[in-house]
């Protein structure tokens, strides 16, 4: 697995009801950079993943992961993408009445024969996969388990080995432990790290505390009302930024 | 130290009394009108408790010793020809020779006179009965005895006054008198009404199961029109939303029992019946649960499984289903479970099942037999709650 490289051009996005909740983003993120992006809540975060992937469309703009321009897909090759970026989420997002290890294989229905798959027949192989990825994020006890029988941390950590299923070059994280504690946050985050260090893979992940985003990013992006409003390393980001990011009310909460 | 600064708490104000509250008063009053009036339109009568207990005692004790298991009876008869006006000789209808034996202390005896009747020859301490017939043959209960080691008895009667028939001549005045002993032979063995309720039951069980699979085949489909979620995203859908919720909601507010008098009428009396009155209501009460569960997806799973590049068909099976399909099992055993129940009260109107012969045996003062098809439902019913209740543990 190799990271890849994505470059966002003018993008926009206006929602039916008019709100205009992306502004303009363009910038580019170079393979197995680890990403960060901050803002309030309602900044377009959440938006701006989700075109990335086209789980929302864009109103307009370009998105090119490493030279395939993803706004330009027909349905099936827009499938064939996004294979390769993996998505975790803020609820984990998991089914909650299946297994661990049937959510875990979920993340390969895109590899595996669509009619085998429809009567939840996995080759020998994928099981392998699955087990192997549930190894890495130390959970392959719960394979049997029903996903909602497992704690916070539990579950994103299936988030994750759902992702790496598939095998990401890139990988979409959106505020992956805004519903995790402390301590938890950072075991989940390691792991996310790791897929970084050793795999290479590319990590654009919204964050909501500074202290986590210094620690884990190599770079860091801040959003406001769908405007890219900084762009730079972790250490830059001062008192007078942070409140030009989060305005003159906030004040820093840190995280350790 | 005390904190002069800060001020003594004030006193509350006094809380009213509660009789002081003019509102609470005639909300008192109101209610103990329509309590009044409630009392004399439902015509409560709690002397009839008591003076009503004469009535049901032999229904509560048969209920207890319900008709499950019997034997096979034996029975010795001997008929004697009596007269009761003197003038008129009676019949020569005697015993017949070797057989058991019985005399009378008169073969001519006016009505209202005592007959010593003696007997030999029966079935060792056995029980007996003693029926005076008139002379079409309609016998009346004169009398009980029971037999000793030796097959003798002894009973006093009196001549009961019976219909003489249509022209009172010397034939009506001829009558008889009839001896009858019987006595078990063989095992026990399941009696005849238990067999009878017994396939009852299994009608009553499958009544259910065909009205409840028959409700699910159309409740399914149905179900998705009538989900909010997916179907008020246009004006099309939202008018067919809320004709699928209002055909639910009316048909769910009609009870099943009234739907199987409608249908008794369509199709005839029998299953066919109260299987479809129990099938259309199942179809609202179903799809009610079913839509409910539609609308209560979380899009979550959804939306992750599309960002892995799955098909539009794998997203149904591994992010829909997973979450609609065991409440839907558990709602269709319940309601399984529920139709069972309704199914033998829809035999009181001649929609099949156990409630048919029950009604049967209940008119008939038969209390044993409509005991054993009481028991019957209980236990059916009982076991089924039971087991539904297991499975939907298991499903969801």
């Amino acid at each position: 697995m190799k990271g890849a490289a994505l470059r966002i051009e003018h993008l926009n996005k206006v929602y039916a009801d008019g709100t205009a909740a992306l502004r303009d983003v363009t910038f580019d993120v170079k393979p197995g950079e680890f990403l960060i992006i901050i803002g309030l809540s309602g900044s377009g975060k959440s938006t701006l993943m989700r075109c990335i992937n086209r789980l929302i469309e864009p109103t307009s703009g370009k998105i090119y992961l490493d030279d395939v321009e993803i706004t330009a897909l027909s349905h099936s090759e827009l499938r064939k993408i996004r294979r390769h970026i993996g998505m975790i989420f803020q609820q984990f997002n998991l089914v909650k009445r299946s297994s661990v290890l049937t959510n875990v294989l979920s993340g390969r229905l895109g590899y595996v024969p669509s009619t085998w798959s429809l009567m939840n027949y996995f080759p020998r192989g994928e099981m392998d996969r699955a087990m192997a990825n549930l190894a890495r994020v130390g959970i392959t006890e719960k394979a049997r388990t029903r996903a909602d029988q497992l704690s916070g941390g539990q579950q994103q950590r299936v988030g994750i080995a759902r992702a790496l299923m598939q095998e990401p070059r890139l990988m979409l994280a959106d505020e992956p432990v805004a519903s995790l504690d402390p301590a938890t946050s950072h075991s989940v985050l390691k792991y996310v790290e790791e897929l970084n260090k050793k795999d290479g893979v590319t990590v654009f992940c919204a964050l909501h505390f500074l202290s986590l985003a210094r620690r884990y990013g190599t770079r860091i992006l801040a959003l406001k009302a769908g405007q890219i409003v900084f762009d730079g390393l972790p250490a830059e980001i001062d008192e007078h930024r942070f409140k030009a990011i989060y305005g003159e009310e906030a004040v820093e909460v840190e995280i350790r | 130290m005390r904190n002069e600064a800060v001020p003594a708490p004030r006193p509350l104000p006094a809380p009213r009394a509660w009789y002081q509250s003019v509102r609470f008063l005639a909300f008192l009053v109101i209610l103990i009108v329509i309590y009044a009036y409630g009392w004399r339109v439902t015509q409560i009568d709690i002397p009839a408790l008591g003076s009503g207990t004469q009535f049901v005692k032999p229904f509560v004790r048969d209920l207890v010793r319900p008709d499950v298991l019997s034997r096979d009876t034996q029975t010795q008869e001997v008929l004697v020809g009596m007269s009761i006006d003197p003038a008129v000789p009676p019949d020569e209808v005697r015993a017949a020779a070797g057989g058991p034996q019985v005399a009378v202390s008169t073969r001519v005896a006016p009505v209202g006179s005592k007959v010593a009747v003696t007997g030999t020859g029966f079935q060792p301490d056995a029980n007996g009965d003693l029926f005076w017939l008139s002379a079409i043959g309609n016998p009346a209960h004169v009398g009980a005895f029971r037999t000793d080691a030796q097959g003798r008895f002894t009973a006093t009667i009196t001549v009961p006054e019976l219909f003489r028939g249509p022209e009172a001549g010397a034939e009506g005045l001829r009558q008889r008198l009839r001896v009858r002993v019987t006595w078990p032979v063989g095992a026990l063995k399941l009696s005849n009404t238990l067999l009878i309720v017994l396939d009852k039951v299994v009608e009553t069980v499958f009544l259910a199961l065909m009205g409840t699979t028959i409700a699910v085949v159309v409740a399914v489909p149905l179900s998705f029109l009538g989900a909010r979620n997916l179907m008020t995203r246009n004006p099309i859908g939202t008018s067919i939303y809320y004709l699928t919720r209002s055909f639910f909601n009316i048909m769910r507010s009609i009870e099943p029992l009234i739907l199987a008098i409608v249908f008794t009428v369509w199709v005839g009396l029998g299953p066919f019946a109260g299987t479809l009155a129990l099938a259309l209501h199942s179809v609202a009460a179903l799809g009610k649960l079913y839509s409910e569960q539609i609308e209560s997806i979380d899009p979550g799973p959804i939306e992750a499984i599309t960002a892995t590049g799955a098909t539009a068909l794998q997203v149904v099976r591994y992010g829909v289903v997973p979450q609609i399909v065991p409440p839907f099992i558990s709602f269709t055993i319940y309601r399984w479970d529920t139709n069972v129940r309704m199914s033998t009260v829809i035999g009181f109107v001649g929609g099949g099942g156990i409630g048919f012969i029950l009604q049967q045996y209940i008119n008939l003062l038969q209390y044993r037999q409509a005991a054993t098809a009481v028991w019957a439902i209980a236990i059916v019913v009982a076991a089924m709650d039971y087991f539904s209740a297991k499975v939907r543990e298991k499903v969801v």
